[in-house]
């Protein structure tokens, strides 16, 4: 009996935690979805305009433009600072590995997780610098799109890719990895290539200036869209702990309150036995 | 009057969405105005004062940095930050240029510098902005 009052208090007290985090999570989430939901346009226009800009240009003087011989990939790859939130953290992971298992990749990792994901795996590192997702500010993203793209131009990495987990309801999160560069039309055909375009400054110059704002402006939105998918899946799991907790505390009552009635019964039955004795 | 659709987004939102009769830019190359049929252009932009014609009246903003796109009659601006004069807060954009003039003498290497500068430029624009008439 003992044993399943302890049990009820432990069980109690978890929920106490689970609850509590869930709180917490929904009213950070609020402002979280809000940012997202600002970054959103802004985030959509910038991958598909600048990729559309990529697909009608037939000037290819910009390094950004051309697709050459990959020996390294970068990954931007974002994850929360935090678990307990479902699996919000591994299912990022997996479609990295999946993604990047024939590939020389180098990482930059966004959230504590991440990088000891990296650490764990033995995932070569950029830089650790940016290892708190929540406290991501703009000017740390230009930072990493300035870093990318001059590493890019330099010629000392050939891809690179931002893993990300888009918000697409409150119940529901899907993890995704964009390619940012080289610039590839994901709706090539639809433009002909000889389409006039005036280019201010010319397109080597002006792909110059643009890529590092756009590869910041995309690890924005990328950064915005996972941290509101992380709270949103850390609602659910501890509100499903909670749940869960509830059930076992009334199950365990209910199992306290048989046994604490079998013994009132035994004793009765004891005194009803020895009186008719007497 | 003749339009183009002007689409105007930041980070922080979409600023405009709709009819526009013309729209003036400073781009890195110097201030840009385009009217409707404009040909097919592509440039980026640098800190400046934006302004723009809607239904004959003509609205300020501040624009800084970010991509201009101009397709068949439809113009994007992609700007790092969009402000409209009327929700520029003066005094605080001029503690802020206070802050970052600051900033700027106290910036040591070149990056930090060249950094700073922008942002001084950014607030002075602002400031500058707010107070034209």
């Amino acid at each position: 009996m003992k044993d399943i009052k302890l049990r009820i208090k432990s069980v109690e007290n978890t929920m106490q935690i689970t609850k509590a985090m869930e709180l917490v999570a929904s009213s950070k989430l609020k402002k979280a979805r809000d940012r997202m939901e600002s970054a959103r346009p802004y985030f959509m226009t910038l991958f598909n305009t600048l990729n559309d800009i990529a697909a009608y240009t037939v000037d290819f003087s910009s390094p950004f433009l051309v697709k050459r011989p990959v020996k390294k990939s970068a990954y931007v790859l974002i994850a929360g600072d935090r678990g307990l939130a479902g699996g919000y953290n591994n299912n990022m992971f997996k479609l990295f590995t999946a993604h990047s298992q024939d590939k020389n990749a180098v990482v930059i990792p966004v959230g504590k997780k991440a990088v000891d994901f990296c650490k764990r795996r033995n995932i070569e590192i950029f830089t650790e610098e940016y290892s708190q997702v929540e406290d991501l500010s703009s000017a740390d993203c230009t930072d990493i799109g300035d870093l990318l793209s001059d590493s890019f131009e330099k010629g000392e990495i050939d891809e690179v890719f931002i893993c990300y987990t888009t918000f697409v309801s409150m119940l529901s999160q899907s993890p995704e990895i964009i390619q940012v560069l080289p610039l590839v039309s994901v709706n090539a055909d639809t433009y002909q290539r000889n389409t006039i375009t005036e280019y201010e400054p010319d397109p080597e110059e002006l792909f110059h200036m643009l890529v590092p704002q756009f590869v910041t402006g995309l690890v924005y939105g990328a950064v915005t869209e996972s941290w509101a998918s992380e709270l949103a899946a850390r609602r659910t799991a501890m509100d499903a702990a909670s749940k869960n907790a509830q059930e076992m505390v009334s199950g365990l009552s209910l199992q306290y309150n048989r046994a604490r009635q079998a013994a009132i019964t035994q004793e009765i039955t004891e005194i009803v036995a020895g009186a008719g004795e007497g | 009057m003749a339009t183009f659709n002007l689409k105007i987004f930041s980070p922080y939102g979409v600023h405009f969405e709709g009819e526009a009769e013309a729209i003036t830019l400073r781009t890195v190359t110097g201030d840009v105005s385009i009217w409707p049929n404009h040909s097919n252009t592509v440039t980026a932009l640098d800190v400046g004062r934006c302004s723009v014609v809607i239904n004959g009246e003509k609205r300020v903003g501040v624009c800084n940095r970010g991509l201009l796109n101009v397709t068949k009659n439809n113009v994007e601006v992609l700007a790092a930050t969009f402000e409209w004069k009327e929700d520029i807060d003066l005094e605080r954009a001029q503690s802020e240029l206070e802050r970052r003039k600051k900033e700027l003498a106290d910036a040591k290497d070149e990056k930090s510098i060249a950094r700073a500068k922008i942002r001084v430029k950014r607030e002075l624009i602002r400031t500058q902005v707010k107070t034209e008439n």
